[in-house]
């Protein structure tokens, strides 16, 4: 099979459902993981547990339903999201999954995986939108401040980033063109996992300068969901 | 029940507007107090001048301080917005944690850079009210 057929092939419902569990299996142990070095073993042993067994594929629905409760928790305890985006993802992977997972027919099962598509697309598309309209961002600055002094930069080197506005202002467009020209890549299975690759390579370089790490593997999970959706509406 | 649902129903509906504006980021700031004694303000968990490429890889599969980090800033943001005594109570525990054991209390202060022209300024926002270090290890242990 060439690299062409990979990227053309689609997947069924039941083929992402089974994929995003083996992603999230691991993404949700990184987390887990790495709040255990801080403590909270209460939620954090047994979410760990059920990574194993959702990995490992058996329990069929119940790891799924038990991470989502733990996440419930998880919102309580920290009064909110621990890790902002990141945990939304992961509540919303998991909610969808689980809805999927109680689904009393294909249709409705598809719906759920469809919700999670859609707010994938949406996280890209938004995303762009709110700073197109932005002149700050249409200007290069914003960029430019998100190096200068805002919290995210892992290293004080860094920040003379903020000292090239040139790059900034074509790394800031790039940006914005690339999540808003994101949803377009749906029309095209081959687009389609080009734009997911761009995509996994922009979480990767925000994990590397601003340390988001949990950001990249967990929107890595929700690729399968839209790799059905689009086989499924323009296949 | 109801501030349950608040919370869950943004992670469902999210709004996903990333990095909208760049606003005015906060910084824990802190300082140990000993009776009459003031000891100066202090960042807490300055970063690190440079990180080499194989830390930064290597923070892609562990990297628990930052993300308690990027926490506090969501904390100091939430004391801000909604003042509660969660996020006064996750701060303290949390930079109490990252000090070696003493007498004496702790205070800390959110200090939010922003830029105005092409000068960055700091303005104070919020100081907290002294607690007891040994009370705060002892929770955090």
């Amino acid at each position: 099979m060439s690299v062409m057929d990979v990227f053309q092939q689609g997947l069924t419902a039941a083929q992402a459902m089974g994929w995003m569990q083996v992603l999230l299996s691991f993404a949700i142990a990184q987390q887990s993981l790495e709040h255990l070095a801080r403590g909270d073993r209460m939620i954090f042993v047994p979410r760990l547990i059920l990574c194993v067994v959702m990995g490992l594929g058996v329990g069929g629905a119940w790891p799924v339903w038990g991470l989502w409760g733990i996440s419930l928790a998880m919102l309580w305890r920290y009064q909110g999201p621990y890790n902002g985006g990141s945990d939304k993802m992961t509540m919303l992977i998991l909610s969808c999954l689980s809805l999927a997972h109680m689904a009393p027919t294909p249709f409705w099962q598809e719906m759920a995986l469809s919700y999670l598509a859609v707010q994938l697309v949406l996280s890209y598309f938004v995303s762009g939108w709110v700073k197109l309209v932005n002149p700050e961002w249409r200007r290069g600055e914003a960029l430019c401040d998100v190096f200068r002094f805002s919290a995210y930069p892992v290293s004080e080197g860094l920040r003379r980033l903020a000292d090239q506005p040139r790059f900034l202002f074509v790394m800031g467009w790039a940006v914005i063109l690339f999540e808003l020209v994101f949803p377009l890549s749906l029309l095209d299975p081959v687009a389609l996992k080009l734009a997911l690759l761009c995509a996994a390579g922009f979480h990767f370089s925000n994990a590397c300068f601003f340390g988001l790490n949990r950001f990249f593997w967990i929107w890595l999970c929700a690729y399968p969901a839209l790799i059905w959706f689009q086989d499924r509406i323009f296949g | 029940m109801l501030r349950l649902f608040a919370l869950f129903l943004p992670t469902v509906i999210p709004s996903w507007r990333f990095f909208k504006t760049v606003a005015p980021s906060p910084r824990i700031e802190y300082r140990l107090i000993s009776g009459e004694s003031k000891g100066r303000w202090q960042e807490d968990r300055p970063r690190p001048e440079h990180l080499g490429g194989w830390q930064i890889l290597g923070r892609m599969l562990w990297n628990p301080d930052w993300n308690e980090q990027l926490y506090l800033v969501s904390c100091s943001e939430r004391l801000i917005e909604a003042p509660s005594q969660h996020s006064i109570d996750e701060i303290n525990l949390r930079v109490a944690k990252a000090l070696p054991a003493g007498s004496g209390d702790l205070q800390f202060r959110l200090v939010f850079l922003s830029r105005e022209g092409k000068q960055i300024v700091k303005l104070v926002e919020y100081e907290s009210a002294p607690v007891s270090l040994a009370s705060l290890k002892g929770a955090s242990a």
